[in-house]
């Protein structure tokens, strides 16, 4: 039956009504959680406060669980779902630049969009940046797609990179997820909030 | 037990059998015979000389060109950083490799249609996906990008406006007529914009 759009159920002009319905309520829940305060997501790197981490990975392994149920009782055809294609190198450098924009800003993306609406200036501030990022990257981007498009991968899976079922592998994403909930608890405890 | 444990173990439990059932394969990849007769008629297989021109262009990651003719007329002439599959040879287990895979798009061609048609036909009927066919082959390639005629004036402006790009193109593949060799139309031989065939679509997301 799903992926609704994809099979056409529903149709594909829908998709940034549906989109941008998610996004509001996406960040709503952001808001509620306390997810505008930067010392929020700073937290999760001075050890002080790991909901950050605990909501997304518990997100993570909803959903994940709930596509490979869904999947098991045919109600969604996973081969017609998305993956991001993997470009190995860009992702990690990537990832090493968004971590530290994180570390220093105190925002994801998502965060910044949210606490910028409920008019907190230093997010506005880092909006701002977001965007000279942006224009910067647009600009300089014919010295860098050489690089940008390394070590193409395809839309590839953990699951068939490490070569087991993708049962299996949700069962390990599982123990991993709970794995570091408990040492991020321990790391709440002995890195108690300076409180300002 | 608080709820935060409980909450716990059924997670856990719910990944065990996730673990341990077969993954759902009630979706065989073979296509029915209408199945096929319906790709075959919509053409989802064929790449038109544009896109192709374009990717190559933009040195697309993605796409892996396969010259299914005999490695003789191989040798003789092929396109850049083309591969040789000769028909006879396709089922050989060495490529099985490239033409079973989910990450590059595999453009098969040949002459004319008949053999990279028949190659994908049987590619397809084993249930390999991502395989494709050039439309018109190495004629049409060369017909159109790599000595394309001029339309008439009358023409609509996309039609003037494919010409345009196909005589840039021209220009970077080496094509035969450097006639009008102006910086305009190479500037814009260089960077025409991505337009990707429909592939799978749905938003990306991110925190």
């Amino acid at each position: 039956m799903g992926p609704l759009i994809p099979q056409e159920i529903i149709g594909e002009g829908w998709n940034f009504f549906i989109a941008f319905a998610v996004g509001i309520g996406f960040g709503f829940v952001l808001e509620q959680a306390g997810f505008s305060s930067s010392r929020k997501l700073a937290g999760v790197f001075y050890g002080y406060d790991a909901v950050v981490l605990k909501v997304f990975f518990t997100a993570a392994v909803t959903g994940m669980l709930g596509l490979l149920y869904f999947s098991l009782f045919d109600w969604i055809d996973l081969n017609l779902v998305w993956v991001n294609p993997t470009f190995l190198w860009s992702a990690i450098v990537g990832g090493v630049i968004m971590g530290a924009g994180f570390i220093i800003g105190g925002f994801c993306p998502g965060t910044s969009v949210c606490a910028a609406a409920i008019g907190k200036i230093d997010a506005m501030v880092f909006v701002g940046g977001i965007f000279i990022g942006i224009f910067a990257f647009a600009e300089m981007f014919p010295i860098l797609k050489k690089f940008y498009m390394s070590n193409y991968l395809g839309q590839v899976k953990l699951s068939e990179v490490l070569g087991i079922s993708q049962g299996a592998l949700a069962f390990f994403v599982i123990l991993a997820a709970i794995g570091m909930f408990w040492v991020a608890e321990i790391a709440e405890k002995k890195f108690p909030k300076e409180e300002y | 037990m608080t709820p935060r444990l409980r909450l716990t173990s059924i997670v856990i439990i719910l990944g065990m059998i996730i673990a341990f059932v077969p993954e759902n394969t009630t979706k065989p990849y073979k296509l029915t015979a209408s199945e096929l007769l319906e790709e075959v008629q919509y053409g989802t297989e064929m790449v038109s000389p544009d896109d192709l021109a374009e990717w190559l262009i933009n040195n697309d990651p993605s796409i892996q060109l396969i010259d299914i003719r005999t490695p003789n007329e191989y040798e003789q002439f092929h396109l850049d950083n083309a591969m040789n599959i000769p028909l006879s040879q396709l089922l050989d287990e060495e490529w099985i490799d490239y033409l079973d895979q989910g990450i590059m798009m595999n453009i098969f061609y040949s002459n004319g249609t008949t053999l990279s048609h028949e190659a994908w036909m049987i590619t397809r009927q084993l249930g390999y996906e991502n395989n494709y066919v050039l439309q018109g082959g190495l004629n049409y390639w060369t017909e159109t990008i790599l000595n394309p005629s001029a339309p008439a004036l009358t023409s609509p402006d996309d039609e003037i406006a494919k010409y345009t790009f196909r005589k840039g193109a021209s220009q970077y593949f080496g094509g035969g007529s450097l006639t009008q060799s102006t910086a305009a139309t190479k500037s814009k031989a260089s960077k025409p914009k991505i337009k990707r065939k429909k592939k799978k679509k749905a938003p990306d997301g991110g925190c």
